[in-house]
């Protein structure tokens, strides 16, 4: 058979990115020769230019919607797609410029970056799920390359993929690291973020900050004790915990915490 | 005969290959290009309003998640600015291990920029399929090189970007002797790899594009061809210290506004491989340099695509200073570190480095409690819109003149070739003020 009918019949796969630092995209581009005797590329910006819209089968999605131009596109891509996966934290869990500072608003930091001549058309930063129904979330930052294959090799099979949420300390444990929380008294958010990067800082002897956003059921209050324990300030603590996107409500019933999720100033 | 007088819309809704969205619109009146305009509306993350808050130490891994392509160089700028802040001095080690970090980012940033979206342009295709099938000597060329850096960056950082290992005033763990000198089959390979990149790049017949002055910037650099430095040269003929930077960029932003509606008299400037080469060609190996001696670049051209081979070129040098650091790592390994005692981070700093794409700049305020009152990021890409502006708007009324009105059908992919030449990583762009045309 040659190239182009065979081709023709493969499942098509997009790559689409919103707002993020392209690292999803990156991944996905340098991990593309694996997939590409399986699937055609409809739509990859990043790295073809001849793209088309119109149905495809899954579709990754890197990136939060930070402005309404990413929502239109998030729209499109959904009702265009019969598998959405949300890649990276970013998508996911809206990373850093959700969780970097929960306390101003889009239109502070236009004002504070910009000036007061700046007019875009920005959103507060979230992750697709809160726009529209996604049926994947892989998250990482970046994604590791190998839950990413694994994912697309279940969708193409007609399964939904199972990602693990335990915790990095589990990771960590497993690799027989000695503990950095315990013995060198570093802020490591292993025990409330995902495993899923192998335990990368503390395997290096670096506290774990959290980048793979909230673990399943993160306990966040005991979290915060431990490194108030040992001697982090509390704000420090909660802007650390939030940094990479964890969502207000895992901080709905810590008493620093109104009902909305907000940091209270002063507790 | 008389040629009709042209007046259209040149619309590239959005430019592909490259890193992060935006787009281009020229508009011509009368056969004469009146306004152009590089609308880059990637989605804005307001970096330096985020970071304030936080402590300082936490900069590293925030400031990463700018752009995953260049985390390294923005990982590294802030650490430099925070140790200025303090007038730290690295140990020896030290240092060679954040060049070598460093050097990993730009193999792997400039084997992705020229194999996998500029290429493409030159051979034809269109989609990755078709360059994977048709092309797979640059498809191979391009996996081993660009993993060549991953593997740098992740022995040194942790992973191939975003690291986790890089931190102010320290390493969390200093790879070993054996681990680095595993890499020396692979850098072995590369080499011979890059150099028949560099030849590719080298015998490539450009589209045509009018020559402009160059002005370009770089920093300065002391007989290595290095990526870090504490000033500036200027082909205009100056050098100042970078913590300087806001007199001495923001002249020339000045100097744009006031010019906004003459431009052809305000001078848009130029960061990147081309930049470092004109000051620093002589600090090349013989390698590279033999190259570079061959190539338009020695001659004086500065047609921005040369910008491609400039960065085949320190490819090549990178590959080879990457050996040098590994035999000169591995004689110091059998000293142990001694680590200096660390100080309190406080007071305020610039850090700057020669990103892939150009100078990146991280100047940051740290209050008495180490936690960060002010952070102002210049990114290479922000600094050479203008001038991308420029090239484009030159290369349009060249066209115009020479073929007359709809006769161009390359026009557009020639544009598109052109803004890909300078490797704009938009993903970095939106941390500029000024950047957006609205
Ligand atoms: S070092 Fe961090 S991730 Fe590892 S066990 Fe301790 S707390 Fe958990
Ligand atoms: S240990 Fe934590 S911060 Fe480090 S890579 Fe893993 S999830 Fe990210």
């Amino acid at each position: 058979m040659n190239l182009e009918n065979k081709h023709n019949t493969l499942p098509t796969i997009a790559v689409e990115g919103l707002t993020g630092c392209a690292g999803e995209l990156l991944v996905i581009l340098e991990n593309l020769d694996k997939l590409l005797p399986f699937v055609r590329v409809v739509s990859f910006p990043f790295a073809q230019s001849s793209n088309q819209g119109g149905p495809v089968d899954i579709t990754f999605v890197e990136g939060s919607v930070s402005q309404k131009h990413d929502l239109e596109k998030l729209e499109r891509i959904r009702a265009a797609s019969r598998w959405l996966v949300a890649v990276g934290n970013c998508a996911v869990w809206g990373c850093v410029q959700k969780g970097g500072c929960t306390n101003c608003s889009a239109a502070e930091k236009m004002l504070q970056v910009y000036g007061k001549d700046a007019n875009f058309d920005v959103l507060e930063a979230a992750p697709l799920e809160k726009h529209v129904h996604v049926d994947v979330r892989l998250s990482g930052c970046p994604i590791n390359a190998t839950q990413f294959l694994s994912v697309t090799a279940s969708l193409l099979q007609d399964h939904l993929p199972y990602i693990t949420s335990k915790p990095v300390c589990l990771e960590c444990k497993l690799k027989e690291n000695p503990c950095v929380l315990i013995e060198d008294n570093l802020p490591c958010l292993g025990p409330v973020t995902a495993a899923g990067c192998g335990a990368l800082c503390p395997s290096v002897g670096a506290a774990c900050y959290g980048c793979w956003g909230p673990c399943q059921s993160p306990q966040m209050e005991a979290m915060a004790q431990v490194l108030t324990e040992k001697g982090f300030a509390l704000e420090e603590v909660i802007s650390r915990l939030g940094s990479f996107g964890a969502p207000a409500e895992l901080f709905k019933r810590w008493k620093p915490f109104n009902e909305n999720g907000a940091a209270v100033k002063g507790v | 005969m008389t040629q009709e007088k042209e007046t259209r819309r040149i619309v590239i809704p959005e430019v592909t290959r490259v890193e992060g969205h935006s787009a281009v619109t020229v508009d011509i009146k009368d056969g004469e290009v009146v306004d152009v305009k590089l609308d880059v509306f990637e989605g804005t993350r307001f970096f330096e309003r985020i970071v304030v808050g936080h402590k300082a130490d936490e900069m590293a891994h925030l400031t990463s998640r700018i752009c995953a392509i260049c985390s390294t160089g923005h990982v590294l700028a802030s650490i430099r600015a925070l140790e200025a802040a303090v007038q730290y001095k690295p140990s020896v080690r030290l240092n060679l291990f954040r060049e070598l970090m460093h050097l990993g980012m730009i193999i792997e940033s400039h084997a992705t920029h020229l194999c996998a979206l500029v290429l493409p342009d030159f051979l034809g295709t269109k989609d990755l399929l078709t360059f994977a099938d048709k092309f797979k000597d640059e498809f191979a060329l391009w996996t081993s090189l660009r993993s060549l850096g991953c593997a740098i960056q992740t022995m040194v950082g942790g992973r191939p970007f975003h690291p986790v290992n890089l931190h102010v005033f320290k390493l969390s763990h200093y790879p070993s002797r054996e681990s680095l000198e595993s890499l020396l089959p692979d850098l072995k390979s590369g080499a011979e790899l890059a150099l028949k990149l560099a030849h590719t790049f080298l015998n490539l017949k450009l589209p045509n594009i009018p020559s402009l002055e160059p002005n370009y910037l770089c920093l300065e650099q002391d007989g290595v061809y290095g990526y870090f430095g504490d000033h500036i040269r200027s082909s205009e003929g100056f050098r100042r210290p970078i913590s300087e930077y806001k007199e001495y960029l923001s002249e020339y932003a000045v100097t744009y506004s006031h010019a906004k509606k003459s431009r052809s008299n305000g001078k848009p400037y130029m960061v990147g491989a081309i930049a470092r080469l004109h000051f620093y060609h002589e600090l090349l190996g013989s390698t590279a340099r033999s190259i570079y001696m061959a190539s338009d670049l020695a001659r004086g051209s500065c047609n921005s695509m040369l910008n491609n081979l400039a960065q085949a070129i320190e490819l090549v040098q990178a590959i080879e200073r990457v050996q040098t650091i590994i035999a000169l790592l591995s004689e110091l390994s059998h000293e142990p570190e001694v680590e200096a005692p660390e100080p309190r981070l406080v007071g305020s700093g610039v850090g700057a480095v020669e990103c892939p794409r150009g100078t990146l700049y991280h100047s940051y305020e740290v209050d008495e409690q180490g936690v960060i009152t002010a952070a102002d990021m210049i990114t290479p890409s922000a600094q050479n819109t203008e001038r991308i502006e420029r090239d484009i708007r030159n290369t349009v009324s060249h066209r115009l003149a020479e073929n007359g009105a709809g006769k161009d059908e390359n026009l557009e992919c020639d544009l598109e070739t052109l803004i890909r030449s300078y490797d704009p990583c938009n993903t970095c762009a939106t941390h500029a003020v000024r950047l957006r045309y609205v």
